[in-house]
């Protein structure tokens, strides 16, 4: 996940940033003014680069420099697609895509998607929580003190209705990330050589480089973000009359999300491109020496925490959440967090099997870039049932999908699901020593 | 209205936090057939043979006389194909066989008359209306049961464990687990096609039990629903109760209803409203939003929403409410009250009337009980002279919350009247506005706002 908050409109975007600049000194406060006007897609999207998405396309870029760049303009194509269905069923039907489902689909069905979600959103809280414990281990404190707590200050913050406040703190947080293009220009990478990778077809014929494409899938086009991008069209209450701005909105969010992806690629490429797979925080850190000099890893470390801390509680709740919604219970919890019994389950398990997970002794990159894969294995499951559903005439009437969106979205989800199958099967019959 | 006797259901309302009545007998049990696991089920001729499965049962549930509603028909797939056949063929159903009075069956589609619904397609695993607990349930299952002969609609299962049981196998699946069920006597069902239902049908009866919920129930079930479900409650209400209802509602869900409605609609509902709860929800709109509103409003809500919106929120002018009962002195108390109940409408908003000169310059506010209580002949000069109502409580137009809150306190009145700078009365503003200023909102958390 990448742009979690790309399907915010512009207008909350930018009320967002001028709430949260209010408060900073002069000069700070004029820059991100101005970016405020020039792209809040950009800020959106940027917030939403998490521990997982990090620690993958850094990955991408140390293990294989610009090679994975042609890949990365496909999976974005990909998310357009999904992000500009799961917007459309947001807008057409001003239902959640969970409930969505749940009307569309047999309760077995249901259920099928309801699990597929669960996995991977409790995926990504462990990734979240493996990226506190890594930015935490850059400045030498031991991950094994600070994600119980960590894990403890999320609930509590969420439970208790102060997260709001805390949520500002980590946002601006994980504006630390913006320095990831700038680094990528002051890197001086070889442009000729950007510019080829990204429009020249090639793959690795390797099972790494399959195991890394199905990650970069799942950390780009992980199933929670669609849930969040039709709920927030729904919550704002947009109608079929604005469904032009809304899909302007999804699709240069997520474009923008991705061109900050590949800007860590970039970043990390010119930095330790060719060092094979990375396998540290400090490694990933070196990307950013250019913009912050011997800060870099205090910068990296800082920026992670927040944007782990951001999504380490938005993604439990999105899931709890779908699947309240889906059971029918949705509701109990927009009036009564605390007296909705499945929704707070649900929310402190994944926390509990968050934390716990990131505890075990392995290393934390390798476990980041493992959450991803999990993410792209289950998504294609949640894809399917998007794009069936904005298929379908009963469902959208004019607005479901043409003739050629349909044929384009088709390939995309099939390619995916190809991808992760073949995967799949590979760890099968690896595991079997066949 | 027709209210056959039935076996009375297992009823356990969750929202009474523990369990009303004890299990029911096994015997109770057998009673009801679950709508889930009737899909699929055998369908059976004279003769004993199978015609086909069954697809989904019809139901009249709108616009009918019954509180429980007869199964109108049952729709069937037999070979490749789906046909309709009324409830006039079928001899019995039983939880897994549907059996034929006729021998063959002749291949005709559905069509759907006015109220009715497909139950497993239309009402099962959707949104549904307890008017009696208040809230918005999504459907687990449904229950007919065989009632003076005929097999008709009788509750709404809304419990975790019948979710359950539909993943399990199929035998599991057509057993009632009636755990937690609501009489459907007090379920207001919002089908997709009973959106488009003719308005007249709409309600289940004048008796609904809807009519019984208080605005603020009502807002909350608005809050609740789904966009469809939602338009369709508000195209069930009048449109004094529902203006009612929308102005106990949050901001932003106001926010978004009449940003998803259509602007006729919005625009009738919004002048409906009193006129301070009024400008509130215009606030939120955006600009051209907020002018296409103002467009299809009558040009004196228009006029007098636009003056209102000049002020800023938190300013007296900003959040009173425009509506006046102006008088002169010389008018006779018995005309006032004559001409007050043309207003009936606006019986939240005058709580006092207001008494003016020829120039419109404020000299007294008598409150409604003196003018209740005066002899019908007097005139409003004697009143006033009598009551001693010569100050009358205002405050100026920019005067903060703070400020008419203080007036409130110190006179012990009900409300107070915002006089321009040449003490003409402009608006009141009634101790329940302050209230709503000064409250913190109720805090309901809604997942997708919390990125805000």
């Amino acid at each position: 996940m990448s742009d979690a908050p790309a399907a915010e409109s512009v207008g909350r975007a930018t009320r967002t940033v001028a709430r949260l600049t209010a408060r900073l000194p002069g000069p700070l406060r004029r820059v991100l003014a101005y970016a405020a006007v020039a792209g809040p897609g950009i800020i959106a999207a940027n917030a939403g680069n998490d521990a997982g998405g990090i620690a993958t396309y850094a990955s991408a870029g140390s293990q294989y420099g610009y090679r994975t760049l042609f890949f990365m303009v496909l999976v974005t194509v990909a998310l357009v697609l999904v992000q500009v269905m799961a917007v459309r069923l947001g807008t057409f039907t001003g239902k959640g895509l969970a409930a969505l489902i749940r009307e569309q689909f047999s309760l077995r069905l249901t259920g099928l998607a309801l699990v597929c979600v669960l996995l991977a959103n409790t995926g990504l809280v462990v990734s979240e929580f493996a990226g506190i414990g890594a930015a935490f281990e850059l400045v030498g404190v031991s991950r094994y003190a600070v994600i119980p707590v960590a894990a403890v200050a999320i609930w509590a913050l969420v439970l208790f209705g102060s997260y709001r406040y805390a949520e500002r703190i980590f946002l601006v947080l994980s504006l630390g990330f913006f320095a990831y293009p700038v680094a990528a220009v002051l890197a001086h990478p070889d442009w000729g050589k950007v510019g080829a990778d990204l429009v020249a077809p090639h793959f690795v014929a390797s099972s790494d480089f399959l195991l890394l494409g199905v990650a970069l899938i799942g950390t780009t086009v992980s199933p929670y973000m669609q849930l969040y991008a039709a709920a927030g069209v729904v919550d704002r209450g947009a109608a079929a009359a604005d469904y032009r701005s809304v899909r302007a909105d999804a699709a240069t969010g997520a474009i923008f999300a991705d061109v900050i992806s590949v800007m860590i690629i970039i970043a990390t490429a010119a930095a330790i491109g060719g060092t094979g797979a990375l396998t540290s925080a400090k490694q990933a850190a070196e990307a950013l020496r250019p913009v912050a000099g011997s800060g870099a890893e205090l910068l990296f470390a800082v920026g992670l925490l927040g944007a782990s801390a951001l999504a380490g509680a938005v993604v439990p709740l999105s899931s709890s959440y779908a699947i309240s919604e889906a059971v029918g219970v949705e509701r109990s919890v927009s009036r009564r967090f605390r007296e909705a019994p499945l929704f707070l389950g649900l929310f402190t398990l994944q926390l509990l099997l968050g934390a716990a997970v990131a505890m075990t002794p392995v290393n934390l990159i390798r476990l980041l870039i493992g959450t991803q894969v999990l993410q792209g294995l289950v998504t294609p499951v949640v894809l399917v049932f998007i794009l069936v559903m904005s298929n379908r005439r009963s469902l959208l009437g004019d607005a479901a999908n043409g003739r050629a969106f349909r044929a384009a979205a088709t390939l995309s989800v099939a390619a995916i699901s190809a991808m992760s199958l073949f995967l799949l099967g590979q760890t099968v019959l690896g595991a079997l020593g066949l | 209205m027709a209210k056959p006797s039935i076996p009375s259901l297992p009823t356990r309302r969750h929202h009474s936090g523990r369990p009303a009545t004890p299990t029911p007998g096994q015997v109770l049990r057998q009673g009801l057939i679950s709508v889930a696991g009737l899909v699929g089920a055998r369908v059976t001729n004279q003769a004993g043979q199978e015609v086909g499965r069954l697809v989904d049962v019809v139901a009249r549930v709108r616009g009918g006389a019954d509180t429980y509603p007869p199964i109108s028909g049952i729709v069937l797939r037999v070979g490749g194909r789906r046909t309709y056949l009324d409830a006039g063929g079928i001899a019995r159903v039983e939880v897994s066989h549907v059996a034929l009075s006729t021998a063959r069956v002749d291949l005709r589609e559905f069509r759907r008359r006015p109220g009715e619904v497909l139950l497993a397609r239309d009402l099962l695993d959707h949104q549904l209306v307890d008017v009696d607990g208040v809230q918005v349930i999504r459907a687990a299952d449904l229950y007919l049961a065989a009632v003076a002969g005929t097999v008709r609609l009788v509750g709404v299962d809304v419990s975790l464990q019948t979710l359950l049981r539909r993943l399990g196998p199929r035998r599991l699946r057509t057993r009632p687990t009636p755990d937690r069920v609501i009489d459907w006597a007090a379920v207001e069902p919002f089908g997709d096609d009973l959106v488009d239902t003719p308005a007249a049908v709409r309600l289940r009866s004048p008796q609904s039990a809807l009519r019984r919920l208080r605005p603020g129930e009502l807002a909350d079930l608005l809050e609740d629903l789904g966009r469809a479900e939602r338009q369709a409650l508000l195209a069930s209400l009048d449109p004094e109760t529902a203006a009612d209802a929308l102005e106990e509602m949050e901001a932003d869900e106001l926010e978004v209803l009449l940003r998803e409605a259509d602007p006729e609609q919005a625009a009738a509902l919004v002048e409906a409203m009193e006129p301070d709860e009024a400008v509130d929800a215009l606030r939120e709109l955006a600009p051209d939003e907020r002018d296409e509103l103002l467009d299809h409003m009558s040009d004196r809500a228009a006029r007098q929403l636009t003056d209102l919106l000049e002020h800023p929120a938190d300013e007296a002018a900003g959040f009173m409410t425009s509506t006046l009962a102006r008088v002169h002195p010389d008018d006779e108390v018995a005309v006032i009250v004559a001409r007050l109940r043309d207003r009936v409408e606006q019986r939240n908003e005058i709580d006092a009337v207001v008494v003016v000169d020829g120039l419109g310059h404020l000299l007294a506010d008598i409150p409604l009980f003196d003018v209740l209580v005066a002899d019908p002949s007097t005139t409003f000069e004697e009143l006033m002279v009598a009551e001693r109502h010569h100050d009358p409580v205002t405050v100026a137009e920019d005067a903060g919350v703070e400020e008419v809150a203080s007036r409130l306190i110190e006179s012990r009145r009900s409300s107070v009247l915002v006089v321009d700078p040449d003490r003409r009365p402009v608006g009141r503003i009634l101790a329940d506005d302050v209230l709503d200023a000064l409250s913190p909102g109720q805090g309901r958390l809604h997942f997708p706002r919390l990125l805000q």
